[in-house]
């Protein structure tokens, strides 16, 4: 058997193109994410029964489930349940935010459960209104003990990204896999993809690493 | 005396669970008055004070401001928790501000002063407890003795009309305590109206107006400290101070 | 719409998604088992090895905290007997492949657990006469298991998840299946959701029993 690894050099640009919208899924989902998670996170904390429990179902559905199978899931049911067609990447954003959002919101609450009792004590002692003490006191406070877990959940979702190639959204999985059936080129395509993912990630891997010395509470 | 009174607390009442943490107290606080709360743990005594500005909500009685019985409601709370400070044992500060951005906070965030004015306000109380020179540090860098002053420069930088300290000097290095207390005894001087907590005797002695003494989530007895250090007239009194090691 | 939904086809064929649902059980627990033990032994050799065995393994984990899973399957299943000669059967390729992405996160939750014991520990067994293999066994290990539980009983969700990816590679596990049954039936609505709780009904009890475990014995392991 004889391998030519000029194909990759050859496709040089399409995966260039993929690996452009791997970023952009993760980045966007990212972006999604972190507000949908801080939104679950402050209404698992509400005092209304029905708002917190609310949040917790819909964070334990969404950990609870694989996440290529929930990608299935918003392509078929999405478009039944709203009434709208939705692009490839529309669901695929859709699918990973969801996911992200569910663990991005139980990071939040540890990290805002971990503020002590005394930090909201001394700012109502203050006069302050609960948001006041939210904004000002304890989520602040919280992003630094969450910022570690948020950057694992992000070397995470990198890789997840990848998922979403079998609904057909263009990114670095997806268009490694297309040029593989087109030039029959299985090795060599499938190393490539392995290589750049490799390439892609193993920094991030390292920074979280350091994240993690840097800002991680030992307590 | 013929001040006005501050802090009125009538049959208060407050239940843990089954536990009685106070069982009906009252008692008068006068403007320029300082009360120091004394007694053994789990008395009541900084439970009153949480009553007082509202971290626990009573189960029975009522407490005034001013003559007008404090709300129920969490909002209307926060109107009166304003013209009240209060310095707590771990003092709380913000860790993730600066010391003069921790004493600016309640003046913009609740007064809606703007951020000069409340530096100013800020720089000003900053000097009166002796840390002007820390004002761009973070808490972790200081001292707990600097840290609980910076806590009441803090709670003074509302302007409240009374001061309430739970045990303010309760975990600090035996060394820092003396710092405190004597910021704690300016105020006094200055005709600040406080209730302390604590279990510094002789600053109950020299400072306060008056001492009351709780045992179980009542009073035992209260009075001028000439009364309760040198002529108890309830035994308690005398076996509770007997066990600090204070003898007149 | 909504309105219309007709579970039959899932009813008709719930011998065939039962099956497939035991292919991911049995795949989940050979995951899980081989994982342990490969992650083990890479763990280990990480902290005790020499400088280039640990440097290798270190490389090896690291590797597998950056290719995604999907990647690393369908590279054993399409490019593997291209190199090797062999092909394998894709049940056991998805095999070997979950077992080495998995046994990475195993070595470093172990490095963790190892790491985390206070060196104060070590000094003291060591004080005490023991021998290095004694003071692992005896005073290391002991206290790292308990901190490290929680975080070991994780890897069953994790394998549980992760052996759905299997079906992209044609492993006739609950996920393939629901997939087949999904395009025979035109019913993907139908197939799709109950798959989700199907999941959700294993998936959860698991994660509860990880929290539990977790508050159990989180105090346990403090020194």
């Amino acid at each position: 058997m004889s391998f030519d690894w000029g194909i990759i050099w050859q496709h040089r640009a399409e995966l260039a193109d993929g690996v452009a919208m791997t970023v952009l899924l993760a980045v966007a989902t990212m972006l999604i994410a972190i507000s949908g998670g801080i939104v679950l996170a402050l209404m698992r904390l509400s005092p209304l029964r029905p708002v917190s429990a609310a949040s917790a179902c819909f964070v334990e559905f969404f950990r609870n489930t694989p996440l290529i199978l929930l990608v299935y899931w918003a392509f078929y049911v999405m478009p039944v349940a709203i009434g709208v067609e939705f692009s490839a990447f529309a669901t695929g954003l859709a699918a990973l935010s969801l996911n992200v959002s569910a663990y991005n919101a139980e990071t939040f609450r540890a990290g805002i459960v971990s503020i002590r009792r005394g930090q909201s004590e001394a700012a109502l002692a203050l006069g302050m209104s609960r948001w006041q003490v939210m904004r000002e006191v304890v989520l602040p406070q919280a992003v630094r003990r969450v910022l570690p877990v948020l950057a694992s959940t992000w070397v995470s979702l990198f890789k997840d990204t990848s998922l979403v190639s079998v609904i057909g959204v263009s990114e670095l999985a997806y268009v490694s896999l297309q040029i593989r059936s087109q030039t029959f080129r299985i090795l060599e395509m499938l190393t490539a993809m392995a290589v750049i993912y490799w390439l892609l990630g193993y920094p991030q891997a390292k920074l979280v690493d350091w994240i993690h010395r840097r800002y991680g509470v030992s307590e | 005396m013929n001040e006005a009174v501050v802090l009125d607390y009538r049959d208060v009442r407050k239940n843990f669970g089954s536990f009685v943490a106070l069982n009906g107290v009252s008692i008068r606080v006068h403007k320029g008055e300082v009360v120091c709360l004394i007694g053994p743990s789990g008395s009541g005594k900084s439970t009153l004070l949480r009553c007082t500005n509202g971290l626990e909500k009573l189960d029975g009685g009522e407490i005034s401001l001013d003559g007008v019985v404090l709300p129920r409601s969490e909002t209307g709370m926060r109107d009166v928790r304003r013209r009240m400070g209060m310095v707590f044992q771990s003092f709380e500060l913000f860790p993730h501000r600066t010391v003069i951005a921790n004493v600016m906070m309640g003046p913009v965030t609740v007064l809606r002063l703007s951020r000069d004015e409340a530096r100013q306000r800020a720089e000003v109380l900053l000097e009166k407890v002796g840390l002007s020179e820390k004002a761009e540090s973070h808490p972790a860098s200081l001292s707990g003795g600097q840290q609980q002053r910076v806590a009441i420069a803090r709670a003074l930088a509302m302007q409240p009309e009374v001061m309430l300290f739970d045990e303010p000097t309760s975990a600090l290095d035996p060394e820092t305590v003396g710092e405190v207390l004597n910021v704690m005894k300016r105020l006094a001087d200055e005709g600040m109206t406080m209730v302390v907590v604590t279990h510094e005797m002789s600053f109950a002695r020299r400072v306060a107006n008056r001492v009351v003494l709780f045992e179980r989530g009542a009073i035992v007895e209260e009075g001028p400290p000439a009364q309760i250090f040198d002529a108890p007239t309830v035994a308690r009194t005398r076996d509770f101070l007997g066990h600090l090691g204070w003898h007149g | 719409m909504l309105g219309d939904l007709d579970f039959s086809p899932l009813l008709d064929s719930w011998r065939y998604l039962a099956g497939g649902l035991g292919i991911t059980l049995g795949l989940s627990a050979l995951t899980v088992v081989s994982s342990l033990l490969l992650g083990a032994a890479v763990g280990f050799a990480r902290v005790y090895g020499p400088v280039w065995v640990s440097r290798v393994l270190t490389f090896y984990i690291d590797s597998m905290r950056a290719i995604p899973v999907l990647v690393v399957l369908v590279w054993m299943y399409f490019a593997f007997p291209l190199v090797a000669g062999v092909s394998l059967p894709s049940f056991w390729a998805a095999w070997a492949a979950l077992t080495l992405h998995v046994a990475a996160y195993v070595a470093e939750i172990l490095r963790a657990g190892i790491k985390s014991i206070r060196p104060g520990q070590v000094r003291a067994a060591l004080a005490l006469g023991m021998s290095g293999v004694q003071v692992v066994g005896k005073v290391v290990l002991p206290q790292a298991v308990i901190r490290m539980l929680p975080a070991l009983g994780s890897i069953v969700s994790v394998a549980i998840k992760d052996s759905a990816i299997a079906a992209t590679i044609a492993v006739p596990e609950y996920m393939e299946r629901s997939q087949t049954l999904a395009g025979q039936s035109f019913r993907p609505v139908e197939v799709f959701t109950t798959a989700m709780v199907v999941y959700f009904v294993i998936l959860f009890p698991a994660t509860r029993a990880v929290d539990m475990l977790y508050r159990r014995v989180a105090h346990l392991g403090r020194s």
